[in-house]
């Protein structure tokens, strides 16, 4: 079996690299565009940390395969096969860059045979280097992590993003699953903007699960090997097997946490990175009711309209 | 504060022992209760005719009412919630009114070792740099921040929840929730975010981040968009007029008891 450490090492060299760039250009002033929504921000710092990551990598592994945040947007194609493959978000948290809101990451996945051999997530404004290799545990600057491991969900922290999509039912099933797990209860919700640093949250104890619908494979790649190797689980958001191209995840400290979350939360429908059709399109606790899609927990409300969480037909 | 910091730090990576105030989600722990001591004491040797508002002492039962005289308005550890989980952001908050009007403000970012700082009339400082907010006035362009509170029944859930919608609805750039709401005002005096609102905060985490906001160009009022009523339990801060007008705007209100328990003094 291929030791991939030496890959490792040549990942953690360009992130320091791609890092210096980022905290560059983070106090300057930005150029920014509008991708799918107009929460969906990019400025030419995603693209040029991309551009360098990208170089490094092709110079050294000439042979090796990419899947870039903004190579995808310009049109690459985000299928993961055997190769030797690269996943990169050159700045996840771009929002929180473009405002200088201190949580952004660049991350970085390696996987070979479709399964991710290492993975680096750089939390570019706290100094923090998490990175983990399959089988040999996780670190966070060198000091090994380890998953809260809690298994009572109503003492559970739970990350999630808001996200960019700003479409009625992307909205209403946002609010509907916070909802939902508020009323377990759960300790408390937390959203710092970047699914990278949340998911290493998680494998450093700092919260104990993160659940999201929408993000991309390179969001999670990386973060995703790093919550394993800490001794968390990662699952479909329905409590199935992980799926990196689905856009949907669960990462906890237990299989009991994982679960709970599982009960609650609903995905609503989102094409998968890799464009394959998605078996699952269900809505789950969201019904139709005179044209509009309603939480199944809302029509239990004390008030004639679910206070603003009702949104227009679909 | 260097202490209290030091205290907090060790404290967090020791287990806790945790209980809970009005609701299962409101936590506190015995290194609230002690950093707390720790400032009041150490704040009452020097100024012994001074007088407190802190987090512990008002839950113990001592009065929470702001009178003309010099008083100290502390939170302990702001955040406690994320101090039981190690989450990195907690606070030590005090804040400084006379006569009922704010005089200055210090927060200490335990994790971070950042120390923000105001003086009414001498601008507001991060580790000695100068805070400036971020001056947007176009929502459709900001970052805005709130906390959900401590209620967590079934119409405060829905209030908190169809608020934010609204805002991400503007459509805001972005919701964010840290889980401190003095680091959070904080984050939009340094220009990091550009605005802040929530139902449910107390005096004692408004005191010192809402002169510091004020000292960086920023605006602080109430939800209603009246003054600021540090009793109140309810704060909007913004970069702008703008925004914090648009905020308040949208927001339908969510009901928490005043801090001081229906004493009706306007405090700035």
């Amino acid at each position: 079996m291929a030791d991939w450490g030496k890959c490792l090492d040549f990942g953690v060299s360009i992130a320091r690299q791609a890092r210096t760039v980022v905290l560059d250009a983070f106090e300057a002033q930005k150029v920014v565009s509008l991708k799918t929504s107009p929460a969906d921000l990019v400025t030419e710092t995603d693209q040029g940390v991309e551009n360098l990551l990208i170089s490094a990598i092709k110079e050294k592994y000439p042979t090796h395969k990419f899947i870039g945040e903004e190579s995808v947007a310009a049109g690459a194609s985000p299928v993961l096969t055997d190769s030797p493959t690269w996943i990169i978000d050159p700045i996840d948290g771009t929002t929180n860059f473009v405002h200088r809101f201190p949580f952004v990451a660049i991350s970085i996945a390696f996987a070979v045979n479709k399964q991710t051999e290492f993975g680096i997530v750089y939390s570019c404004m706290e100094d923090k280097l998490y990175r983990a290799q399959r089988g040999k545990g996780a670190f966070c600057n060198d000091i090994p992590l380890r998953t809260s491991g809690l298994e009572d969900i109503t003492k559970a922290l739970v990350v999630t993003e808001i996200g960019t999509e700003r479409d009625d039912l992307s909205l209403s099933t946002l609010t509907s699953n916070i909802y939902r797990l508020l009323k377990i209860p759960i300790h408390g919700i937390r959203a710092v903007g970047t699914a990278a640093v949340d998911m290493c949250l998680v494998a450093s104890a700092g919260a104990d699960a993160y659940y999201h619908v929408g993000m991309h494979c390179w969001d999670i790649a990386a973060s995703a090997l790093i919550v394993s190797e800490a001794g968390g689980v990662v699952h479909d958001i329905s409590g199935g097997k992980f799926d990196l191209m689905s856009r949907r995840v669960i990462a906890a400290s237990s299989r009991t946490v994982a679960r709970g979350i599982a009960q609650v939360v609903e995905a609503f429908p989102c094409e998968r990175d890799d464009g394959l059709p998605d078996a699952d399109q269900a809505i789950g606790a969201l019904t139709q009711r005179d044209g509009h899609w309603v939480s199944n927990d809302f029509l239990k409300l004390p008030c004639d309209k679910p206070c603003g969480i009702v949104i227009e037909s679909v | 504060m260097l202490n209290d910091k030091n205290v907090v730090l060790e404290a967090v990576k020791q287990e806790k022992h945790v209980s809970t105030k009005s609701t299962p989600t409101d936590l506190v722990t015995e290194a609230d209760r002690l950093v707390e001591e720790l400032i009041i004491s150490t704040l009452r040797e020097s100024f012994p005719s001074h007088r407190f508002i802190g987090e512990e002492s008002c839950a113990a039962g001592e009065p929470c009412v702001l009178t003309d005289s010099p008083t100290w308005i502390i939170d302990p550890i702001d955040g406690t919630c994320n101090f039981v989980h190690s989450f990195p952001m907690v606070a030590v908050s005090i804040g400084f009114a006379v006569k009922k009007e704010l005089e200055f403000g210090v927060i200490y970012h335990c994790f971070e070792e950042t120390l923000y700082t105001a003086r009414k009339g001498h601008g507001a400082f991060c580790n000695g740099l100068r805070l400036q907010v971020s001056k947007e006035k176009d929502v459709s362009k900001a970052l805005i921040l709130t906390e959900i509170g401590a209620k967590r029944d079934p119409e405060t859930l829905a209030l908190f929840l169809g608020n934010m919608e609204k805002l991400l609805r503007a459509p805001a750039h972005g919701v964010r929730i840290i889980g401190s709401s003095t680091l959070a005002l904080c984050q939009v005096a340094a220009g990091a975010a550009d605005a802040y609102y929530q139902f449910g905060l107390h005096c004692w985490d408004m005191a010192a981040a809402a002169i510091i906001i004020r000292e960086a160009g920023g605006v602080v009022m109430d939800t209603s968009g009246g003054p600021l009523d540090l009793m109140s339990r309810r704060i909007v801060a913004a970069a702008s007029q703008e925004v914090a007008g648009f905020i308040v705007q949208q927001l339908k209100p969510i009901g928490y008891e005043r801090d001081d328990c229906g004493e009706r003094h306007a405090v700035r």
